[in-house]
């Protein structure tokens, strides 16, 4: 699958800035912040790529480099062959940016005013505009604000206005940022059916989405990347990511008809390190194993062999958050 | 072309959203007219006091028509001057930069595109000045109306190599211009808007002329009061074009490297 986006040995250090005051003092300038660290990595055409971190972990960097905003150190972004330095105005006709700020409409213009004024920039005539901009109204559920001024909208109204104005020129590839933050959760699911519709339609959208809600990602997103640090931790599918950061798993069993002091006899022989609880009539047994051993295997055998019936069998594997916590955890030790 | 037409698109689209925010405070382009009327009657009463006493100074006999044309004058510079200044500054403030910048706009472009209703409010300003003084107060201008309007582009368009200066600097430090503000006042004071720069002590007329507004002052003044013609205005119009020969390469020059340093910097957005 050809990439839509591709990021080659990205790296950025913010030289520090150019303060007149400092200048004026004669005073050294601010230290080099680096941002980014020799990142590279492809989003295919019609993936939905997620890209998770903590605050300041390079998220937003990555993503203004991406839109022509910001300028690499060293390295290269190409999106759909257009290197974001050398070619960013063509480069720019191709993405749209919806970003979680609420400043950057014209709060005394109406929903419509705002939008064909960002379709004018797109050099769409006015009747496609007019017919694009009603379209999306409707699709994001804004046609009652539509002669409201911007700073009557509700919050959620605003973020869908900025999803909106990114759709206007039906770019190829969108970058999204938190793009469900302050939508409640009925409207936050309908908004992730949106986003998921985009990606399958015709022609599909590339999406490279930016979300602290790891849900979302991992309901949207194909591939995933981890960044901590300016750096690139883990880029895989979200199951993968998962399994290979901690390959064990919990396990839960739920027995009917069995005291706790028989389940621990039982087995004894067979597990060892269980957990062994009552709930109401029910016996609860929990364990960890290595996800594919045959600790599972061995339990169930004793129980069943004792003529207990099993009710419910649940695994647990780490979550998303999980991973992202153990990350951080790698690195705080690291800087230790 | 494709180019010019896309600039034409992006423009008419800055003068419809300003436009659209104008209107949203209509009071104040009434009280922005009615400023206009009340300063030139106040003017024109200032200006009998002092009928016939400036004989020495040519364009100074109409006291009322010399402070007429030169504050249009001044104020369709200072407004274009600040206007190219403050393009980026003000989305900044506003926090709409970053998004008009993902559109396929360029930085100059959205800097004279944000600048053209400006440019076109500035105009109408100054003419309502000139028409006031004519239509109420008596003020009668002679000479080739298009020669002015010549000498006033020219003066523009060295002061908007300023303004793209002042941008340039506010791009980078994040702060207005100081020799915006010097220029503001220079111009005001030493230019010749108020009173003949020749009545200022010798030192201060030197002053008067490393600006560029006192020979676009006098010429236009010239051609409207006097009645002069091409022949009379050459020697203003060759300094003016000097100025501008030197100040629109630099200018864009400085802006080039100050765009590309707020983009290295990841400063372009923030304020």
């Amino acid at each position: 699958m050809p990439a839509a986006i591709a990021i080659r040995n990205l790296s950025k250090t913010y030289p520090g800035a150019f303060e007149l005051r400092r200048l004026l003092r004669r005073s050294p300038r601010k230290q080099p912040v680096q941002a980014l660290c020799d990142v590279s990595f492809d989003v295919n055409e019609g993936e939905i790529f997620g890209l998770i971190g903590p605050n300041g972990a390079g998220k937003t960097t990555l993503t203004k480099i991406i839109a022509t905003l910001v300028q690499p150190t060293t390295g290269a972004v190409t999106v759909k062959g257009f290197d974001s330095v050398n070619e960013s105005a063509a480069l720019r006709e191709l993405i749209g940016l919806a970003a979680a700020e609420e400043r950057s409409f014209y709060w005394r213009l109406t929903v419509e005013q705002n939008l064909m004024f960002f379709a004018r920039l797109y050099s769409i005539s006015k009747r496609q505009a007019q017919a694009r901009i009603d379209e999306l109204l409707a699709q994001l559920d804004l046609e009652h604000s539509r002669s409201k001024r911007f700073g009557e909208l509700s919050t959620g109204n605003k973020q869908r206005m900025a999803i909106a104005r990114a759709l206007l020129s039906t770019p190829p590839i969108l970058l999204l940022d938190e793009p469900t933050r302050s939508l409640d959760p009925l409207a936050a699911a309908r908004m992730r059916s949106f986003i998921g519709s985009l990606a399958v339609g015709d022609p599909p959208v590339t999406i490279l989405l930016t979300s602290h809600n790891l849900n979302e990602i991992e309901e949207l997103c194909q591939r995933i990347a981890i960044i901590s640090h300016g750096r690139i931790r883990e880029l895989d599918t979200p199951d993968r990511i998962r399994t290979l950061h901690k390959a064990r798993e919990r396990v839960r069993l739920v027995l009917d008809g069995i005291s706790i002091e028989r389940a621990v006899n039982v087995l004894a022989p067979a597990l060892a390190d269980v957990e062994v609880a009552k709930d109401g009539p029910r016996t609860i047994i929990t364990f960890s194993r290595e996800i594919g051993d045959d600790r599972l295997d061995r339990g169930l055998r004793a129980i069943l062999a004792n003529g207990t019936r099993v009710v419910a069998c649940e695994t647990e594997r780490a979550s998303l958050l999980e991973v992202l916590e153990a990350y951080e955890r790698e690195e705080d030790k690291g800087n230790r | 072309m494709k180019r010019i037409l896309a600039l034409w698109d992006r423009m008419r689209a800055f003068v419809i959203r300003d436009f659209q925010l104008a209107i949203s405070y209509r009071l104040a382009f009434f009280f922005r007219v009615l400023s206009i009327l009340i300063f030139v009657t106040i003017a024109y009463y200032i200006s009998r006091t002092f009928m016939g006493r400036a004989e020495a100074f040519s364009n100074w006999r109409d006291p009322l028509a010399a402070w007429i044309t030169g504050l249009a004058v001044l104020s369709y510079f200072m407004t274009n001057f600040s206007s190219l200044a403050n393009a980026i500054r003000s989305e900044q403030l506003q926090g709409t930069l970053e998004s008009v910048l993902m559109t396929p706009i360029s930085v100059p472009g959205l800097i004279v595109a944000s600048s053209a209703l400006d440019f076109f409010q500035a105009t109408l300003f100054s003419l309502l000045y000139l028409v006031f003084g004519a239509a109420f107060f008596g003020v009668t201008y002679q000479g080739s109306y298009l020669l002015a309007f010549l000498i006033l582009i020219l003066t523009t368009m060295v002061f908007a190599s300023l303004g793209i200066l002042s941008a340039s600097f506010a791009m980078v430090f994040k702060k207005p211009d100081p020799v915006a503000l010097l220029l503001g006042t220079g111009t005001a004071v030493f230019s010749g808007v108020f009173f003949p720069p020749q009545l200022l002590p010798s030192t201060m007329q030197q002053v008067s002329k490393i600006l560029p507004a006192t020979y676009g002052l006098s010429a236009i003044r010239g051609v409207l009061i006097e009645n002069n013609g091409l022949n009379e205005a050459r020697g203003p119009i060759i300094t003016l074009l000097i100025f501008l020969a030197v100040l629109l390469p630099l200018s864009l020059w400085i802006f080039s490297r100050a765009v590309r340093r707020a983009k290295r910097e990841g400063s372009l957005i923030q304020y």
